[in-house]
């Protein structure tokens, strides 16, 4: 599997642009814990990268390696050809972090704590003003760092990270804790970013929101990378059934079970649902037994692959 | 804006704004003065021909000012890196001086309001100070004392995880030493191997130095040491603090 996995990284790097980051065999354990186990790969100029994987599966740990908070047990990392670790002023300012916990100066307003920031990248107030409109904040500029809501919070967090205009953006789970419009507003940032040639790491938990705007994405389980591709290929690779579903009064289970190529056949909230892997075949069959109208087709997503593989790695 | 600036500014604010820590930083030393004041009023310390007051207003003072700039940048210190706010600083170009000097600002202001606030107390006829004529050498040795505190301070916060771990081991440095360097008694009343013991203590040349300021007991000599000492322990409490700095819990 691995050797797939690294095949696949130089095809990548080859075909796109030079890699802003390469990950070259790191480790890092913790006692007899192994957070992240031997993971190599590359991330191109202006891709927008997602870590997908269960909790504890060492993903923070792996962006924190990278990011040159921690310093791996073996192997090494490099950021437009420079070390994160130790800490390395001239690589900081082309790197923007958005941390798991928002980190804010205590008892400043939004607008004071992004001052902060933007000083200590020595850019001045107007950076802190352009970080704070692009993440739609102007309202909440005068708020207390301690009143903002938790979607404000999170998005304080992200202009904490592009107040400086960095080259490279990590973000650790953006869109937790934010509301369905709130994520979407995220989700139009985050293209636009990507838009403006800025290389984006990310990780996160919803599965649609990777395959909506990454254009690769690895999958890590157990600190290792168990799948590595845009979402379009893992969904092929992984060839996973279609669903078609069908109305109960159009087709009996046992009609379903009939049709040649059928894996699966389950009545599932008013629907028959016939699981395929060859899919037109079957759904030819299906035609000439019940007609087509109202046939629903679920082709498998990024989430049922994720589901295949960490169900299986935990096993 | 440097990155010190917005760090002292973004210290400030926190400060002023947390206005009941700024209350008790102010009515902390007051009430000791109170206290002792209402204890010693018009008694002299034995064949001494000074005043407790004398000794007890630059001995409370000095031992108020040690101890905000210890615990306050021990507080600021762990909550920062608790709050993850070290590591925010970590990975902008920023100096490590920078973030350890931050507070510095802050703690003299406070130091110098402290000190005005409690010796126009002191000076109240009720309690009977009299300022002596070199009273403008103490702004010396406030500067002197805020830099050997805070480098301890830097210290105490560097290996607290926790308010309640700041609050406990703050407590046990500064405690015991003042009544070992006579902020709160005369070390003139007290065993000979005490005076012995406060000269290895940084708060002693602090109530040295005040003590000369303030009422002129001791020599030029000793108000020189003192302000010496308390440059020689900024040294190397800096030193050790540099060494032990942690931008995070987490290695």
């Amino acid at each position: 599997m691995s050797e797939v996995e690294e095949l696949s990284v130089v095809d990548a790097v080859d075909a796109g642009s030079t890699p802003a980051i390469v990950i070259d065999g790191v480790s890092k354990s913790y006692g007899d814990v192994h957070a992240v186990q031997g993971v190599s790969l590359s991330i191109g100029q202006g891709e927008f990268f997602g870590i997908l994987g269960p909790n504890g599966a060492g993903k923070t740990t792996l962006i924190e390696i990278v990011e040159g908070l921690r310093d791996p047990d073996a192997g090494r990392v490099s950021i437009f050809g420079l070390s994160p670790h130790p800490r390395n002023p001239a690589l900081l300012p082309r790197m923007g972090v958005q941390t798991q916990k928002s980190a804010f100066f205590t008892r400043l307003t939004a607008r004071e704590h992004l001052e902060t920031v933007a000083a200590l990248y020595g850019k001045d107030a107007a950076a802190a003003q352009r970080a704070l409109t692009v993440v739609g904040l102007d309202g909440s500029a005068n708020v207390r760092v301690t009143d903002v809501s938790g979607g404000q919070r999170q998005r304080l967090a992200i202009a904490s990270a592009l107040v400086h205009d960095p080259e490279v953006i990590f973000l650790d789970e953006p869109t937790a804790a934010l509301d369905p419009q709130a994520r979407r507003d995220l989700w139009k940032l985050l293209r636009e970013l990507k838009a403006a040639g800025k290389t984006i790491v990310y990780t996160t938990h919803h599965l649609d929101e990777a395959e909506a705007l990454c254009d690769r994405v690895a999958i890590v389980v157990a600190g290792k990378v168990v799948s590595l591709g845009s979402p379009h290929q893992l969904v092929n690779a992984a060839g996973l059934p279609t669903r078609l579903l069908v109305a109960v009064d159009r087709i009996t289970v046992e009609q379903a079970r009939a049709i040649h190529g059928v894996d699966s056949v389950t009545v599932e909230g008013g629907s028959v649902v016939i699981s395929s892997r060859n899919a037109a075949k079957v759904l030819a069959a299906v035609a000439e037994v019940a007609g087509l109208d109202g046939v629903q087709t679920r082709t498998a997503t990024l989430e049922d692959v994720y589901l295949e593989l960490t169900g299986t790695e935990q096993q | 804006m440097s990155a010190y600036a917005a760090l002292t500014r973004a210290s400030f604010k926190a400060s002023v704004r947390d206005t009941a820590t700024v209350f008790f930083t102010f009515a902390f030393p007051l009430l000791f003065l109170i206290t002792f004041g209402l204890i010693f009023q018009g008694r002299e310390v034995d064949d001494t021909g000074y005043q407790y007051i004398d000794y007890i207003a630059p001995g409370v003072l000095s031992w108020g000012v040690a101890n905000a700039a210890l615990f306050g940048v021990a507080f600021s210190l762990m909550s920062w890196r608790n709050d993850d706010l070290l590591r925010l600083i970590r990975l902008t170009p920023a100096s490590i001086w920078s973030v350890l000097n931050s507070r510095a600002v802050v703690s003299l202001l406070v130091s110098v309001v402290q000190s005005v606030l409690f010796i126009g107390v002191a000076l109240l006829p009720f309690f009977g100070l009299k300022l002596h004529a070199n009273w403008l050498l103490s702004l010396p040795v406030l500067v002197m004392a805020v830099s050997a505190f805070l480098a301890l301070g830097v210290i105490v916060g560097n290996f607290s995880n926790t308010p309640e771990a700041v609050a406990a081991i703050a407590n046990c440095i500064i405690v015991p030493m003042a009544f070992i360097s006579g902020s709160f008694f005369p070390l003139d009343m007290m065993p000979g191997w005490i005076e012995a013991v406060s000269r290895a203590l940084p708060l002693r040349y602090v109530n040295d130095g005040m003590s000369f300021a303030l009422n002129g007991r001791g020599d030029l000599t000793d108000y020189l040491v003192a302000l010496g000492a308390l440059g020689v322990y900024t040294l190397v409490f800096g030193a050790i603090a540099l060494r032990t700095f942690r931008w995070s819990n987490k290695s």
